[in-house]
This record gives C-alpha cells, sequence and structure tokens, in this order.
C-alpha cells in the first residue's frame, strides 16, 4: 500500500513537471520502425533469445517478438534493438489493476 | 553505433562463439557489468556468436564460466591483429613511414603558381615580381606573407584593380582582376576643345558649341583643334566655352603586303614521334634522345605536373616532346592568284581596324607588279566622326 502511494506521489510530481512518462516511471518504450527494427527503452533483461523468437523482461511485463532472423543490437543497461523480420509483438502485462 | 565498432576495430575485437544451456543469462549479466557486444547470432539454441572487444574478453570468459558456457574464440579482428601478421615486414613499414613523412614534408612547399584573370604577358610580369619579393616555386609555404605580397603588387601596379591570392594543397593560385582604363570625361561646365582623333579630309562639320575654325575639304592631321573652346566678339572679350559639335571626315586605312609567286609551305606527313623527359626542379632527365629522327619537323611540347590530389603539386614534370615531321612542298600564283590572295588578307586585316564596317564610302586597290612578287596595296576610305574633346589648358 505505502508503495503504490509512494508511486502515484512520484508520478504526479512528474506529470506537474510534464517530465515523460518513460523518464519517471521505468515504463517501457516501444519505437517501431518499419517492421523491421524494435528500439525497446527501459528493459529488465532478456529472458529468451532464439532466432526466431526474442522474449524481453520489462518492469511491467513481458514482450514478446516473433519473426526472423532475429538479432540484438546496441544493447546497454536501459535499452535494445531487435532487427530482423519481425512478425508478431505481443505483451504479457504482470501489474494487476492498479486503477482501483 | 558505427564509431563505436571503429573505436573496437582499432583497438582489436574477437568473434566469441558461447556454448551452453544459459545463454540467457550470460547475455544479461554481460549488458549488466556493461560489455558490450554486437553482430550478435543465435544459430542453435545452444551456440550464440557475438563479437567482443578484446579487453572485455577475459571479463566475458568469467561470465561464460559463471555461466556454464564454453567459449571460443571463432576469429580476431581489427588493426592490433592485423598489425602483428605484418611484424616481421620491416622495410615494408620503414618505406611507408618515409613515404608518408616525405609526404608531409614536400607539402609544406609551393609547386606552382597559378595566375588568372589576366594575359600572359601580365602574368610574366606578376610572376617576376613576386620573385623578387621573395615568393617562388619551392618557398616554404609557412613563411609567405600573402597580404603584405597583395598590398605590394596593388601599390606597384596602377592596371591592378584587384588581387587575391590563396595557397591551396601546394599550389598558389593568384587572382588577378585588371583594372579598366577610365576614358578622360571632361565636365559639362569646364572648357574644351573638338580635337581630332585621326588623320582625314572633313566632309562635314557641325558646331553647336564653339567657333568651328575649319571647313569643309580641309585636311587635318592628328591633334588638329577642330572646334575652339571660345567665342570671339568683336565688343566683348573671349568667352570660353564648353565645345560641342559633330565632326565628319574620310579616313582612310591602308595596309601592303608582298605576295610571292612561288611560296613555300610546309605539309605534315603524318609520321610523329614522342619523347619523355623529366624535370625535376630544374634537373632534366631525358628518357630518350634529344635528337629527332627526321628532318624536318614541328615540336609541340606538352609540360605536365605531377599532382597528387587536384591541388597537392609534386615537384616533378614531365615533358612530352611530340615531333611532327613534315614535307616542304611549293607552290606557284600566276598573277590574278597572287593579288587575289593578298587583297583577301589585307581586307580582314584591315576590317578588323574598322569599328564600323557600314561607313565604307570607298575601297582602292593599287598593285605593283615585279618579277618574283606582286605588291598589293588596298586603301579603305571610310566615313568616321573624328572629333574628341580635350580640354583648354590655360
Amino acid at each position: 500500500m505505502i508503495n503504490r502511494r509512494r508511486k502515484k506521489v512520484a508520478s504526479r510530481i512528474s506529470k506537474a513537471l510534464e517530465m515523460p512518462e518513460e523518464v519517471s516511471s521505468r515504463a517501457p518504450k516501444l519505437t517501431i520502425l518499419k517492421f523491421e527494427e524494435v528500439l525497446i527503452e527501459n528493459y529488465k533483461g532478456i529472458l529468451e533469445y532464439q532466432d526466431f523468437f526474442v522474449r524481453i523482461q520489462t518492469y511491467i511485463g513481458i514482450i514478446n517478438i516473433n519473426g526472423f532472423k532475429l538479432s540484438l543490437e546496441e544493447m546497454t543497461v536501459d535499452d535494445v534493438i531487435v532487427k530482423g523480420k519481425i512478425e508478431s509483438i505481443d505483451f504479457e502485462s504482470i501489474v494487476e489493476n492498479e486503477e482501483g | 553505433m558505427y564509431i563505436k565498432i571503429l573505436i573496437y576495430y582499432l583497438f582489436g575485437y574477437v568473434n566469441v562463439i558461447v556454448e551452453g544451456f544459459f545463454i540467457e543469462k550470460f547475455m544479461n549479466m554481460c549488458i549488466s557489468k556493461r560489455i558490450f557486444f554486437w553482430n550478435t547470432k543465435r544459430s542453435k539454441s545452444t551456440v550464440f556468436s557475438a563479437n567482443i572487444g578484446v579487453g572485455n574478453y577475459k571479463e566475458v570468459a568469467k561470465i561464460a564460466k559463471k555461466c556454464q558456457c564454453k567459449i571460443k574464440i571463432n576469429k580476431k579482428h581489427g588493426l592490433p591483429f592485423l598489425l602483428n601478421r605484418y611484424r616481421k615486414r620491416k622495410i615494408f613499414a620503414i618505406t611507408l613511414g618515409v613515404i608518408v613523412i616525405g609526404i608531409i614534408a614536400i607539402s609544406n612547399f609551393i609547386w606552382n603558381i597559378e595566375i588568372t584573370g589576366v594575359d600572359e604577358t601580365k602574368q610574366k610580369e606578376i610572376m617576376e615580381f613576386i620573385q623578387t619579393e621573395g615568393v617562388d616555386i619551392g618557398k616554404y609555404k609557412n613563411n609567405i606573407d600573402l597580404q603584405n605580397l597583395i598590398n605590394k603588387i596593388r601599390i606597384q601596379r596602377d592596371d591592378v584593380a584587384w588581387v587575391g591570392m590563396e595557397i591551396k594543397g601546394t599550389n598558389l593560385v593568384i587572382q588577378v582582376v585588371e583594372a579598366d582604363e577610365k576614358p578622360e570625361i571632361i565636365d559639362e561646365n569646364e572648357y574644351c576643345n573638338i580635337v581630332a582623333d585621326k588623320d582625314g579630309i572633313i566632309t562635314k562639320i557641325e558646331a553647336q558649341n564653339g567657333t568651328p575654325i575649319v571647313s569643309e575639304g580641309d585636311t587635318v592631321k592628328k591633334g588638329d583643334i577642330l572646334v575652339q573652346g571660345w567665342l570671339e566678339g568683336k565688343y566683348t572679350e573671349n568667352r570660353y566655352v564648353h565645345a560641342e559639335g559633330q565632326v565628319t571626315a574620310k579616313v582612310w586605312y591602308s595596309e601592303k603586303e608582298k605576295v610571292y609567286y612561288t611560296q613555300n609551305y610546309a605539309n605534315q606527313t603524318g609520321n610523329k614521334e614522342k619523347k619523355y623527359s623529366i624535370n625535376i626542379n630544374n634537373f632534366k632527365i631525358n628518357l630518350f634522345k634529344t635528337l629527332s629522327n627526321f628532318e624536318n619537323y614541328d615540336t609541340i611540347r606538352t609540360i605536365k605536373k605531377l599532382k597528387i590530389t587536384s591541388n597537392f603539386y609534386l615537384p616533378i614534370e614531365i615533358i612530352v616532346n611530340e615531333n611532327f615531321e613534315k614535307q616542304n612542298n611549293q607552290v606557284v600564283y600566276d598573277k590574278n592568284e597572287a593579288k587575289e590572295i593578298g587583297i583577301k588578307d589585307l581586307k580582314s586585316k584591315l576590317e578588323q581596324q574598322i569599328q564600323n564596317t557600314e561607313n565604307i564610302s570607298n575601297i582602292y586597290i593599287n598593285t605593283n607588279e615585279t618579277e618574283e612578287y606582286i605588291e598589293v596595296e588596298v586603301i579603305y576610305e571610310v566615313l568616321e566622326s573624328i572629333g574628341t574633346k580635350e580640354k583648354i589648358e590655360y
């Protein structure tokens, strides 16, 4: 409960300061270029990496990327680029309804 | 990204193959230790390959051990490995160094001076002038004070409106803009005469202001006053005015030429030979014998300056002498042909002198025949306005 309240305060402050949300919270931001490149910012780690399937853990869930000849590039602590022929992207949210 | 890879190339990188069941764990640990790797490939579910920097290899190997993965170097890339391969070729490295140092040393001197904007005689004059000022081919580039030189040229020469100098590589480019000579314009309020600027016979004189002192049919010489710039009154003193008027006169232009009946002219046979020689700072090396195989020949000499880039001239010139063999032929003209040739020649010469060919009123042709040649004289009679204003000097 306390944790959740603290988060709310933080998000309010950041809203008041008009900060981009992905900076203040650790929400992932996806930038998709064509169907060949996905930049994922604010990720936590790589769960699975195959030629045809990439699973990336973020703070609010898991991002699954299906495709062919996928490769990971420009990996830093905060962001990663997945390159290759991307077929589909789907998410598995692990955060329960916070709105209540 | 590419710059990062380039830096890794300079320091060397290796392509490693990691084999094991915990590849993802291995990757995550690498990332959390801020190890940069690129060109990742997952060929099988247990095999993973990527490029990593040489300096990171020990750390990566440690991580791989922790993750129970096998690590193997597949290929070594980058400059250190490349240099290692050529380590034994010392002379090659030394000559490479000598060449680089040589080029750097050579590029500090001027090897070519280019003057644009003026004709050849003035180019020569300017060239001589800058040579007396100590700027010449083969001078050290940094010792040249261009601004000073520009100022000196502009002070010394009146016919130069602007000089620009620039050192481009080993090339000194001098751009010159010539000043137009201004015609002397006489102010409306000043007093002047009208003076003949050519010899001729007056055909028409109209004075709008001033006293005409010549009349129709008078022969005038260059410099004679045609319309006086003052009015003489019976009761008043001389009153000076700005003379104005039109003076037209017959002016003659003539040219003479001797046309010989038998003429020699050279004809190229089409045989040619090329002779190369190399000129290094006025030291000439002939690659062939300089004597030609032909008895009569024309020579066309082309000098090429060697340059590396468009502005990097080297102090080496290649001289190509092309010799064209020629034959002497004789042609015999009869009188009429010789006359026609002479007239045609002279007419084209004269027509260049005359500004307005429409005003030609008469053409006279005189011929004088001898046994060897015919002398042709062509005279153009032209109606021209010959008056120019000249200020009255007291």
